[in-house]
């Protein structure tokens, strides 16, 4: 072990959602400073983890251990993960009618600062982190999520990412459903959010977003496990030759 | 036959009602013989599928009490406020559908605004009194509407002549009286033509719980929408947790009028309120945004209108319920389009949101629609809040309570949009107030 802390540590993680087993006992420990990718075709669970780790009421850990920062998550609810450091970046971002970006956002942020905390910055810092994503001011006063494009609904949720600052990130298919110049934008926002005392987890089909921000370790997810852990290399072998080759050697083995 | 019993009758008209020209006395009457013709509706029949009429039948001792909650106090201070700062046009306040006292903004002249008890209009506006009073809601209505039509004491006259903006809004105040009391208020709006208005109407007061001896409110509304007029009518219902309500409103929009009826209601025990209008004359518009918010054990029963009565029409509704605890609410929907109206656009929406497990909610959309060439829609939904929203909130370090109250809020927004200046902190405060103990 390295003498600092890991940001987000789990140990044989087993997810179920309505009965059935997803996730079947997955381990990663991600130290600050460190982008991990998790890639897997659609089925293999990868969202489901981020989901669960996240605390979502449907995706329930039957069995494993989740320590953010050294504490334990796996008994608090998602608010309280969120409070304590842990965010979760959508690969569907939800709409909220009758709820605009800025209220919202600034409910969030005062959820982390306290209910008493001086909010006398919010708009400044807000109307910066929208400069930054190239969103227009406009996105404002409209609804969460409410009629968005792909690309707006991921950069909102990354903007709300670099707002609230979190340890650790797990990012769900942030680049599915968007276009080359949002993925550049998102990945850029990605990227100025990324620093030495943070961890970034991107769950991904594709190799796409990895272009733009480079992961320390991916990890391959097949069948509710990890079946290949490596460098960013992996990632680009898995875009040349597919999944399939994977399914060869873990029937082989 | 069906034998009624006498001690629900109407009896003889009282003295006090014996005033006005004999056209009146005559309507009152007819309207009293109606009643007490007319059997108790049958609960399977068409809109009385919900509630107990028997809820609004008075005793023949049945008396009107004048004793008023003393904290209504702080909102007519309030809105005399708002009338001083020239943000209102008129503030009436109406106790129990007898006094009637009318503050007008010193603003506003008697060339803009015609505003003045009924019973004063009968003598003073002959003509547009006696053309409109009862056309819309009287004896054949219904039976308590019939009630009404009998038993009205006093009530408010409002006239725009044409051509004439009111800039700011008339906020009328009907107060109930206490347990036992039964009131008839009635309210009469002729908007001219090119005019425009817009009309606050808050129902306050009433019964403070519920009991044997509830308070009564038997309200009639009748609005004139004449050619190319603009009016907006916001019904606000936050009568005490004892109070019965029954609301009959009813509005005419002529040629490319529109109209915008806003029903908020928050109080009441027993509230059964019906918004129709109808559209007159072609390019004639309503829309109609409610909002009702229950709690406790209220029970609500709303039915719309919206009648198109020629071709050309559009009309508009979206209707909201929340509820919590095990209050109850049913919404019927008609949308009644006739066989000679074509190139009309209806549209009707009944969103229900029910926060806990004992409250319930029916919907029924009415469609009679007579000919084909039409755009029309509707939908409906009752369901718990979205717990994907919930989660997607709590992701962001928002707690489930706050979560659920801002999920709310914006499922009330567009409705709140409509609401004017006058209203715009007092309404929320209201959703705010139901949303408190969640």
């Amino acid at each position: 072990m390295s003498d600092k802390k890991p940001i987000l540590e789990f140990k044989d993680i087993h997810v179920e959602v309505e009965g059935k087993e997803v996730v079947k006992g997955v381990s990663m420990t991600i130290n600050p400073g460190e982008i991990h990718a998790i890639m897997g075709k659609n089925g293999s669970g990868k969202s489901s983890l981020s989901n669960a780790l996240m605390g979502h009421p449907s995706y329930t850990i039957t069995k494993g251990e989740a320590y953010l920062k050294g504490e334990s998550i796996l008994d608090m609810e998602a608010d309280e993960r969120s409070r304590a450091g842990l965010f979760l970046a959508f690969q569907y971002p939800l709409a909220i009618p009758g709820v605009t970006v800025a209220n919202f956002m600034r409910a969030a942020l005062k959820s982390h600062r306290g209910a008493d905390a001086d909010m006398s910055d919010f708009r400044k810092l807000f109307k910066a982190a929208m400069t930054d994503l190239s969103v227009d001011q406009s996105f404002a006063t409209r609804y969460i999520n409410d009629g968005f494009s792909g690309g707006e609904k991921k950069r909102i949720e990354v903007l709300q990412m670099s707002m609230l600052n979190p340890a650790m990130a797990l990012l769900d298919e942030t680049d599915s459903g968007v276009d080359i110049d949002a993925i550049k934008i998102v990945s850029e926002g990605i990227n100025r959010y990324q620093s030495e005392n943070n961890g970034v987890l991107m769950v991904t089909h594709y190799q796409r977003l990895l272009n733009y921000v480079k992961p320390d370790k991916v990890h391959v997810m097949m069948d509710g496990k990890f079946v290949l852990t490596g460098g960013p290399e992996l990632a680009l072998k898995l875009e040349e030759s597919g999944y399939e080759w994977l399914n060869e050697e873990k029937t082989g083995v | 036959m069906t034998t009624q019993n006498q001690d629900i009758m109407i009896p003889e008209i009282t003295p006090e009602l014996k005033r006005g020209p004999q056209w009146l006395q005559d309507k009152r009457t007819a309207s009293k013989e109606s009643y007490n013709n007319s059997p108790i509706p049958r609960r399977g029949l068409h809109l009385w599928r919900y509630t107990d009429p028997a809820s609004f039948v008075v005793d023949k001792d049945q008396v009107v009490d004048t004793a008023f909650r003393a904290n209504l106090n702080y909102t007519i201070e309030a809105e005399l406020a708002h009338l001083k700062d020239g943000n209102l046009s008129a503030f009436v306040v109406d106790k129990s559908g007898r006094d009637i006292e009318i503050n007008s903004s010193d603003n506003v002249t008697s060339d803009v605004i015609i505003i003045s008890t009924l019973s004063d209009a009968v003598e003073s506006h002959f003509e547009i009194v006696n053309k409109h009073l009862y056309s819309l809601v009287n004896n054949e209505t219904g039976k308590f509407e019939a009630m009404n039509s009998a038993l009205w004491n006093d009530g408010i006259f409002i006239y725009i002549p044409d051509g004439k903006t009111v800039e700011q809004p008339i906020h009328l105040l009907r107060e109930s009286g206490l347990d036992k009391s039964a009131q008839f208020p009635r309210l009469l709006v002729v908007v001219g033509k090119n005019s425009e208005v817009t009309i606050i109407d808050e129902y306050a007061g009433g019964s403070e719980t519920q009991s044997d001896n509830m308070s009564l409110t038997n309200s009639a509304v009748e609005i004139f929408g004449d050619i190319d007029s603009r009016t907006r009518y916001i019904s606000l219902q936050r009568n005490s947790e004892g109070a019965k309500i029954y609301l009959a409103h009813r509005a005419n929009a002529e040629q490319n009028a529109s109209i915008l009826t806003v029903p908020l209601a928050f109080g009441g025990a027993i509230s059964k309120q019906n918004f129709g209008v109808t559209l007159n004359g072609e390019g004639a518009d309503s829309k109609m945004y409610g909002l009702l918010f229950g709690g406790g054990r209220q029970h609500y029963d709303n039915h719309t209108l919206h009648h198109h009565a020629v071709g050309k029409t559009t009309s508009d509704i979206n209707f909201k319920v929340v509820l919590k605890d095990k209050a109850n609410s049913a919404y019927t929907g008609l949308i009644r389009i006739e066989n000679s109206a074509k190139v009309c656009e209806a549209y009707q929406e009944n969103r229900n949101l029910l926060l806990n497990k004992g409250c319930k909610a029916e919907t029924i959309p009415e469609l009679e629609i007579l000919n084909e060439d039409v755009i029309c829609s509707h939908g409906a939904t009752i369901g718990p809040l979205d717990p994907e929203m919930v989660f997607f909130l709590k992701c962001r370090g928002i707690n489930e309570t706050d979560a659920t109250r801002m999920i709310v809020s914006g499922f009330v927004e567009a409705t709140l949009k409509q609401v004017p200046a006058d209203l715009k902190e007092k309404i929320p405060e209201f959703v705010a107030k139901r949303l408190e103990d969640i």
